[in-house]
């Protein structure tokens, strides 16, 4: 994308007052996306992006700067203002650049760049036909395809030189129900790091029927109950739990700001002994998948609880050194406009061994939840709430009544303690993390498992 | 570099006979400081720029766009959204909106705020801390103290004749507080925006962040039960956007709003009364024009607790017909994206009663101060919501226990109706504001 010697003029430049290491992160993104609504595909848009980021660290302190222009005055620019941020005057030294080759986690058999846009078109045709003939009750389906290719060059004053592509589809399904005033809504959108092969696995006939069956169901809830009570969380679902209440105050820079409630448990146990938890970028194709991070670390598998012991947080290079540990290849950035940060990549809670349905046959009274909108979490406090988009009641181990308008509020360590199933069963769930002002693609997977005691937030009996 | 203004007569002028087209530029530099611990923990600045092009032939809508275009590129970048056009359905609703004068909106742009140094910034962000961390024993550290500004224009222009642009500062202050009692960690948020650094007025925002997080240390989890609750400004904003949604014109049309079909209908109490004003002198959201080039208006969505009116953009004004025109609400998410209906500076009028007043109202209920988790837990569809809370016991009309752990649950209509009463402390958080809100009755989910 850049040429190697210009890249090595910005990084001495971007070296001018030492620090300990810079970096420069140049970007070049295609996309598509094509929106369907109301019966009519309404929307094609495609974009070209580029741009480049400077970075210069010194301790746990950085400069950026970044340009949409990629011109030598522009990146030397950057170079200046990034490096402006550091108290030094020595100059630091560069080290020949050497790429450095990825496995490719996220190779593309069929890439959708290849694809003529008239077929993907298609699939959204596909998607709100099958929707609508789930029931006369679907009243309005959205159906929204999009898909990139981001390629990235990450070099930094240590040498290292990586040229990496990324590949993302994603097909999403939302769908309206109506039945006389009441209106209830059902979301389905698998996504990963790949080609159209993608779509061979999760054809978008199942996507919008997954959609428009949830909203359909959802037409015959009941308020959900208030109060505290056992909840089992299907398969995926417990995943995105994992992900707010424990994965983000387990980032370094959490704990480094001493605001996160498993700042020093490293070694202690703070999850029920049935959680075994790891945060994997390896996954083949996976949504929070890569060959290397953001700071040109390669992926990795780390795990963060075996039996319920906390084994580490998750690291970018600055709070790896400052902690005196490895990093753990965590640094991502939306793009060249933002300096990376420690983020999660895919993060499972790993399969036990009890039978899913034994799960649900073994609890009295309580709520299942079987569809999630997402959640949010204080990392110093613990404190976070995760919206349950399709539950039902759990009633003499049947699942038995919907319920709408549950959301689950807890305390991170307490509610990981008192998890007392885990299921044999796995499936992942694809969202887009916020934090910082920076949004990331994320998996996150689990077996089916119950937390013996949460406070369920509805409004009913 | 070619002008904005360049760039956008580019696209117009490649323009094929019969076809409407439209190009957005924006350009934008900032800069952000992060400090911690005595030292600029973080320091970013920015610069982009980049054209976006809306065609419409024989009905059918495409856009492309590009970053950091050449006059040339523009010319291509037209020429994909041409062949994205051609792949759209037809929509007999499609149309750019006629050219109409827009009366200037003074004091948008900061002149003395652009020129500030950044060492200005990095002594204030610097200052921040230091200042937040003198106040109480309890808050010696902070999670983060950012100061922010931006200098960004933006031109717009089409074949119907629009041309136009203008430019603007922001400048923001970010405080989050660790505040430590023993094993216990509470944290404490507050933020202003400004149209310059010269008027952010930081130490009362400071103050405010320690005093938030104080406030909080000793927090237990109360029992479930149906309250009278007072929204402070910071949690009632939260459901301000919520009602966004579901008074856009476009979710209406497409039967994705509760609101649909309901104009002229009581619904809310008396006390709601729920504005959009595009040119108020003190909102962030104030802008001459919106972005599709249509003069900002003010637009009474609920006055006294009666639906009034949606808010539009080019597209619903014409597809709801009847003499319908835009509220001028066309917003966009920077170049990348066409324009879709959005608000500008949208509140919730203020009362009268004072925050103190609405407590002794509130005798054996709960002050929220926060609110969490409302992208997943609230439904702007079905109107459905149920949030993750903090706040404090009222009893006796004065502030007792704070309370953590517990939900708020109800719908969007059952609370409008239930709002007893609306305070004077009218405050704006980015585009939304609102003073305290006083709800008769919710459900609050705890033990």
């Amino acid at each position: 994308m850049l040429d190697r010697d210009l890249v090595e003029e910005v990084l001495r430049a971007a070296r001018r007052k030492g620090g300990d290491v810079a970096e420069v992160f140049v970007e070049e993104r295609s996309s598509t996306s094509i929106r369907l609504d109301d019966g009519r595909v309404e929307e094609l848009t495609s974009g070209l992006d580029r741009g480049a980021g400077v970075r210069v660290t010194l301790g746990t302190t950085y400069g950026y700067a970044y340009s949409n222009r990629l011109d030598r005055d522009a990146l030397l620019g950057a170079a200046e203002a990034a490096s402006a941020a550091i108290r030094g005057d020595a100059a630091g030294p560069v080290v020949d650049l050497t790429e450095r080759a990825g496995p490719g986690t996220n190779r593309a058999e069929r890439p959708a760049s290849a694809l003529p846009a008239a077929d993907k078109v298609r699939w959204l045709r596909e998607v709100d036909e099958v929707a609508r003939g789930v029931s006369p009750e679907v009243v309005q389906v959205t159906g929204i395809y999009a898909d990139s290719a981001q390629r990235r060059l990450i070099a930094a004053s240590d040498g290292r030189w990586i040229d990496e592509l990324r590949p993302r589809i994603r097909l999403v399904a939302q769908v309206v129900a109506k039945r006389g005033d009441v209106i209830q809504t059902g979301w389905d959108g698998p996504a990963a790091c790949a080609g159209v092969e993608f779509l061979d696995a999760h054809p978008p006939a199942t996507t919008a029927r997954n959609a428009a069956t949830r909203a359909v169901t959802m037409l015959d809830s009941v308020p959900a109950p208030a109060g505290e009570m056992p909840v089992v969380v299907v398969n995926g679902c417990g995943g995105v739990l994992f992900h707010e209440a424990v994965g983000h105050p387990l980032e370094a820079d959490a704990v480094d700001k001493e605001a996160s409630v498993y700042r020093g448990l490293v070694g202690t146990r703070c999850a029920s002994e049935l959680i075994d938890g790891v945060d994997d970028a390896t996954i083949p194709n996976g949504w929070g998948s890569f060959d290397f991070d953001d700071e040109g670390e390669p992926a990795q598998r780390t795990v963060l609880f075996t039996g319920g012991v906390l084994q580490g947080f998750l690291q970018d290079r600055m709070h790896a050194a400052k902690m005196g540990v490895a990093p753990t290849g965590n640094a991502r950035r939306e793009s060249y406009a933002h300096p990376p940060i420690v983020r999660m990549t895919n993060t499972n809670i790993l399969p036990g061994r009890e039978d899913p349905e034994e799960i649900v046959r073994s609890t009295a009274r309580g709520l299942y939840v079987r569809g999630l909108g997402g959640g949010q979490v204080n990392p110093a406090t613990g404190d976070f709430v995760f919206g349950v988009s399709e539950g039902y009641l759990i009633e003499d181990g049947h699942v038995s009544t919907p319920v709408r308008g549950a959301n689950l509020i807890g305390r991170a360590i307490e509610v990981m303690s008192s998890v007392d199933a885990v299921g044999s069963d796995f499936e992942t769930w694809e969202g887009v993390c916020g934090k910082d002002g920076q949004g990331a693609p994320v998996g996150s997977g689990s077996p089916t498992l119950r937390i013996g005691r949460i406070t369920v937030g509805g409004t009913g009996a | 570099m070619p002008e904005l203004r360049e760039l956008v007569r580019a696209a117009v002028d490649a323009a094929a006979p019969g076809e409407q087209v439209e190009a957005y530029a924006e350009e934008s530099r900032h800069t952000e400081v992060k400090a911690l611990r005595g030292e600029v923990e973080g320091m970013t600045f920015a610069e982009s720029r980049g054209v976006g092009v809306r065609v419409i032939a024989d009905g059918r809508l495409g856009y492309a766009w590009a970053a950091d275009p050449s006059p040339e590129e523009v010319v291509a970048t037209l020429e994909r959204a041409r062949a994205n056009a051609a792949l759209a359905e037809p929509d007999e609703h499609h149309g750019l909106p006629e050219a109409q004068p827009a009366p200037a909106l003074d004091g948008l742009f900061d002149r003395s705020s652009a020129a500030t140094p950044v060492q200005d910034k990095v002594d204030l962000a610097l200052e921040l801390e230091r200042y937040a961390i003198s106040r109480d024993p309890r808050v010696s550290k902070l999670d983060l103290a950012q100061v922010g500004d931006a200098v960004s224009s933006m031109a717009i222009a089409s074949t119907a004749g629009v041309e136009a642009g203008y430019a603007r500062t922001d400048a923001w202050v970010v405080v989050v507080t660790l505040a430590v009692d023993g094993d216990e960690t509470q944290t404490g948020f507050s933020y202003a925006i400004e149209r310059g650094l010269g008027g952010l007025a930081w130490q009362p925002i400071a103050e405010e962040a320690v005093d938030r997080g104080v406030q909080m240390l000793g927090a237990v989890k109360p029992p479930t039960a149906k309250l009278p609750v007072v929204l402070d400004p910071f949690a009632a904003s939260s459901f301000l956007g919520v009602l966004a949604g579901a008074l856009n014109a476009e979710n209406v049309l497409k039967g994705r709003s509760l609101f649909a079909g309901r104009i002229g209908e009581e619904v809310g109490s008396a006390a709601v009364t729920l504005v959009d004003d595009g040119r108020r002198a003190d909102g962030p959201g104030s802008c001459p024009f919106d972005d599709e080039g249509v003069p900002s208006g003010r637009t009474e969505l609920f006055r006294a607790g009666t639906l009034e009116a949606y808010l539009h953009d080019t597209y619903t004004a014409r597809r709801t017909g009847d003499g319908q025109r835009s509220t001028g609400n066309a917003k966009r998410a920077g170049y990348r994206s066409t324009p879709g209906v959005g608000t500008s500076n949208f509140y919730l009028e203020e009362g009268t009663p004072s925050f103190d007043e609405l407590l002794a109202q509130a005798d054996g209920g709960v002050l929220i101060m926060d609110v969490t988790g409302v992208h997943s837990g609230a439904n702007p569809i079905s109107g459905e919501f149920s949030v993750g809370a903090t706040g404090r016991r009222i009893a006796g009309g004065e502030l007792g226990e704070p309370l953590r752990e517990m939900t708020i649950a109800s719908t969007l209509p059952d609370m409008l109706r239930a709002v007893t009463a609306v305070g004077s402390d009218l405050r704006f958080f980015s585009s939304v504001g609102t003073p305290s809100v006083l709800i008769s009755e919710m459900t609050l989910a705890g033990v």
